[in-house]
């Protein structure tokens, strides 16, 4: 085949087709594989500091405790749409989910109220330090929940009791 | 200039070049904006919460990541460290957490500058909304063990719009 002959100005050389259909792969593949950075947002919270250490004796400050208790557990949801969940993979909870927050001696299954009675014990008093307590079948969503309504109410001291289920679970 | 365009046997059509660098300049823009401090996070559903802070990883910053997905199964860059299906005792999760926590700088256990030295920075837990909370309580059960001593936490979930309101429940 004759080639065309090309002048100076021209400086495509060679044919250019092949090098442009990868450079499209290349450019579908990334367009394809590209994940909007979903902004995540965080909680903080913490841990018993003085655990494992032991060494001096932590000043016992008295903690508002906050129990979480699963009184129905609700049907079980596609994770992004209101079908029953196959069985398979991850899923959500259904409206239907009955969570119990007990705040010291009052109880209450309404997250509003919750989040009421956290703003006017803040009030009473900011300094309290408080601890999140999960009883079994509790699920990540509802301690999230709990969380933000502690800091939405203002505390910042939020402490987690960590639990060695491994060692609970097996029998002796 | 004469052009080959009258040439039909030769002529390209269009000058490709231009075409070529936008197209380099869509492939270098992607290949840059393709996060790779993203390869961490496994996609999972997180639970919404209003009061979150936006997260800004700063990759100079220590600070481990575990996923931990609705069965139970804990990943660490995309490797999984813990799976209840066969439970090693957590010890290659307990390694992972001594190791980090090594590396991480320290601050005196007390806030008066007494007591041994403890890792001060956060290890973030991200965990499906439908993950049950024993699996994260052993994990924060975990992170008190001597040889790891990580106390601050973060738990990651989804921001929620402003003008959206939080989802009633019951």
């Amino acid at each position: 085949m004759k080639r065309r002959r090309r002048k100076a100005e021209e400086p495509i050389k060679g044919d250019m087709t092949p090098m442009i259909d990868v450079t499209f792969q290349l450019l579908i593949f990334f367009m394809l594989t590209i994940k909007f950075k979903t902004l995540e947002g965080k909680l903080s919270a913490y841990l018993p500091k003085d655990v494992g250490v032991n060494t001096t004796q932590a000043e016992p400050k008295e903690k508002l405790e906050i129990k979480l208790k699963v009184i129905a557990e609700g049907t079980k949801l596609m994770p992004r749409h209101n079908l029953l969940w196959t069985g398979e993979g991850a899923f959500r909870y259904g409206p239907d989910r009955v969570v119990q927050y007990s705040v010291g001696p009052r109880t209450t299954r309404d997250l509003k109220e919750l989040a009421k009675r956290l703003q006017e014990l803040f009030q009473a008093n900011p300094e309290q330090p408080v601890t999140l307590d999960a009883l079994p079948g509790i699920v990540y969503d509802d301690v999230v929940q709990v969380l933000d309504q502690a800091i939405n109410a203002g505390y910042r001291d939020i402490t987690f009791v960590g639990y060695d289920i491994s060692k609970e679970q097996k029998p002796g | 200039m004469k052009l080959s365009r009258t040439d039909p046997k030769t002529d390209v059509g269009i000058d490709m070049t231009p075409m070529i660098d936008v197209v380099f300049q869509l492939i270098i823009f992607f290949m840059l904006i393709t996060d790779m401090t993203q390869k961490e996070l496994e996609e999972l559903v997180l639970p919404d919460a209003q009061n979150a802070d936006p997260d800004k990883p700063d990759p100079t910053v220590v600070r481990p990541i575990l996923n931990i997905l609705a069965d139970g199964k804990i990943l660490v860059k995309r490797t999984v460290l813990y799976d209840p299906q066969h439970d090693d005792g957590y010890i290659e999760l307990k390694s992972f957490l001594a190791q980090q926590a090594k590396r991480m700088p320290t601050k005196p256990l007390n806030e008066d500058g007494t007591g041994p030295p403890i890792p001060d920075n956060p290890l973030l837990i991200r965990a499906d909304q439908s993950t049950p909370f024993k699996y994260i309580q052993q994990v924060m059960y975990l992170c008190g063990l001597t040889g790891i001593q990580i106390w601050k936490i973060q738990l990651a979930a989804a921001e929620q719009n402003p003008d959206q309101k939080p989802k009633p429940k019951e």
